[in-house]
């Protein structure tokens, strides 16, 4: 069965087989073999590779929270077919195209792309100042930029988009 | 000589610089008076100062940085003294003046000296005229990109630039060609004038594998000038300090005698007065080099406090007062070792970039020779308008390694919830080899991240799947075996559900 998890921004699809608390997994190009077991409700106990891992999964508002080791993750799992008929095509549609959006509330100080500049992996595309930082973002793939929808001097909300690439 | 009484100080900083200032005035009976800005109202050190008056909008440059605001409700609330804490004014000659000029003690060094140190160019020309021995690079800011470029060949990269009236790594890149030397140029500006209100810039030689190692010094009214050893500050990231310690962990009793003998000249020549900090770069054949002169109290200020014993924002206040400090070099001694970690508001695994909002859960570490310098609280919401830095928690132990274990336990203690924060990256840095043999340089951070990051993503990856199954159970495929009747520890399960009260 496929899924859509998105984390951070990020959708990521995840294929699950297996059952009777032995599972494979595949995520990021790698194939996990994961013995899991519910320890009380909601808490799996997970041995991957021998590793014992212990994840307090919770729901919020529609959103997995997971406590696992000393961090937590909010994640977004979806059916993948459901994802795709949301998203309308979405990260399973296999286009190369990049969203930027902001990761943070702060102003944007510069732009350094207009649309129809072409781009590779790693070109600065904005910098945005936050907390008295200066944070440069830079391109994820080559590409075209289809949409820049902030100017210098705007601010911006966690999650607005920025920058559209094709 | 006569003293000056000071009875009521206000406090020009927010955050946990400001609750520090304010836990000194209050220990020694000086009444003490905040200012916020609108995005700080429910800050920690409004709620703690005996007064509070608001200065303004949240940028900075609206609030904090305008002098004739701060000037006013010191004077309309009656104080005597203003501390500047660190960072936004607190190296500003024209704000010294102005307090000066209204009548108000500034808890600081003469505005000369502000000028004479705090002007890293002017600074450098002084160390020259010392024969302190210092780094490579431009004794004047630079004026334009051209003038710049051609400097740049002259020194050679990898070079710095660096704010000219800057500190705490603001306005500070690293160039490593001369295609990046534009667009560092321009970031180094914006930060160090958003920083600053200055943005002239210098450059300066790049020293592979540096410590960054400074003294603290003292010095009166009265011609006394004292040294308290020296801090330990290579572990960073983004040139800025994570970690910090005293001492250092490759500075034996000569070394800190000759750095501090050096320190205390260049401040005598300046004619510095209160506290100051003299930083120096050391190489790995432990030569010092002079990098510059903090006018004012650094934020790493506990560690030097933990190992002799002095409080230095109240040394800071005796002195404001004219006071005589009352004991000289020989008295001074060490004690123990002790460790600062700083508590930021950014996510370490994701590029360290700010990480603003409400914190929905905070434990603080506690017990045994353990501090904790905060200006956060349950419930606090961090503006996305300022430092990311949010506490600091120090720690102190017989010897370096017993400061080291503690340091371990108190960040497994500490929790925050809510925000992204440093302490998974710090507990995994005290945690390494190679931090504990005191083997690091400036560049350790940097070194290490890759392999921590990967380990991070790892347990991304454990929590994307754990959401999956879960999800995959939910649509009804309840494969996994039934949980096994109530035997778990319920004092972990009770703290872990305390946790997702979210």
């Amino acid at each position: 069965m496929k899924f859509v998890a998105t984390i951070d921004g990020q959708a990521e699809t995840v294929e699950v087989t297996g059952d009777h608390g032995r599972y494979r997994l595949t995520l990021g190009g790698e194939v996990w073999e994961v013995d899991a077991r519910l320890t009380a409700q909601g808490i799996y106990s997970l041995l991957i590779d021998g590793v014992s891992y212990v994840a307090d999964v919770t729901d919020r508002e529609g959103a997995c929270v997971v406590d696992v080791g000393d961090e937590t993750y909010v994640i977004q799992v979806e059916e993948a077919t459901r994802y795709i008929i949301r998203t309308k095509g979405g990260a399973a549609g296999g286009h190369a195209h990049q969203v930027l959006a902001a990761p943070l509330p702060g102003k944007i100080t510069h732009v350094a792309v207009t649309v129809g500049d072409a781009v590779k992996a790693g070109d600065t595309l904005l910098v945005i100042e936050a907390m008295k930082m200066e944070n440069e973002f830079r391109a994820g793939t080559a590409g075209t930029v289809a949409e820049v929808r902030v100017q210098p001097g705007q601010a911006v909300n966690a999650g607005d988009v920025l920058v559209v690439i094709d | 000589m006569t003293m000056r009484a000071i009875t009521k100080v206000l406090v020009a900083n927010r955050g946990e610089i400001a609750v520090r200032v304010i836990r000194a005035c209050r220990e020694q009976g000086i009444a003490s008076v905040a200012v916020f800005s609108e995005a700080d109202r429910e800050a920690l050190h409004v709620l703690m100062a005996d007064e509070a008056y608001p200065i303004g909008p949240p940028p900075a440059t609206e609030s904090y940085l305008v002098i004739d605001k701060l000037v006013a409700v010191a004077k309309a609330a009656g104080a005597d003294a203003v501390h500047p804490g660190y960072g936004f004014l607190a190296e500003n000659a024209a704000f010294a003046e102005a307090c000066a000029a209204a009548g108000l003690v500034f808890v600081g060094p003469p505005p000369a000296a502000i000028r004479a140190m705090g002007d890293k160019t002017a600074a450098r020309r002084i160390a020259r005229e010392l024969g302190v021995p210092m780094v490579p690079g431009t004794l004047e800011p630079v004026a334009s990109d051209a003038e710049a470029r051609a400097i740049a060949r002259e020194i050679g990269f990898p070079l710095m630039i660096k704010a000219a009236m800057g500190g705490g790594g603001k306005g500070m890149r690293l160039v490593r060609q001369e295609s990046e030397l534009e667009a560092a140029l321009r970031m180094a500006r914006n930060e160090a004038g958003a920083a600053f209100g200055d943005s002239a810039v210098y450059l300066e030689r790049y020293v592979a594998e540096p410590r960054h190692i400074e003294v603290q010094i003292l010095a009166d009214r009265h011609g006394t000038v004292l040294h308290l050893g020296e801090r330990e500050c290579s572990i960073q990231r983004r040139h800025q300090k994570l970690i910090e310690e005293s001492p250092s962990p490759v500075v034996d009793a000569a070394m800190r005698a000759r750095m501090g003998e050096a320190a205390c000249r260049i401040a005598r020549a300046a004619g510095y007065v209160n506290a100051g900090t003299v930083e120096f770069l050391v190489d790995p054949e432990k030569n010092f080099y002079f990098l510059e002169v903090n006018t004012r109290l650094q934020v790493e200020h506990p560690v030097t406090e933990m190992v002799t014993g002095i409080d230095l924002v109240r040394e800071q206040l005796r002195i404001a007062a004219e006071e005589p400090l009352g004991y000289s070099q020989a008295d001074i001694a060490w004690r123990g070792a002790a460790i600062e970690c700083r508590i930021n508001a950014e996510d370490p695994f994701g590029g360290w970039l700010p990480s603003p909002g409400t914190i929905t859960g905070l434990r603080a570490a506690t017990g045994p020779w353990v501090r904790e310098d905060s200006g956060a609280y349950e419930g606090y919401t961090v503006p996305r308008f300022y430092d990311t830095l949010l506490a600091k928690l120090i720690v102190w132990g017989a010897d370096r390694g017993a400061a080291i274990d503690r340091m371990t336990r108190a960040l497994a203690e500490y929790r925050i919830v809510g925000i992204r924060t440093t302490i998974p990256v710090l507990a995994q840095i005290v945690a390494h080899e190679d931090f504990r043999a005191g083997r690091f340089s400036t560049q350790f951070l940097d070194r290490i991240m890759p392999a921590l990051t990967s380990e991070r993503g790892r347990l991304r990856s454990v929590a994307v799947i754990a959401a999956v199954l879960a999800e995959y159970e939910r649509l009804g495929h309840r494969t996994l075996p039934e949980p096994p009747p109530a035997t778990q520890d319920a004092w972990r399960l009770g703290h872990r559900r305390g946790w997702r009260r979210a």
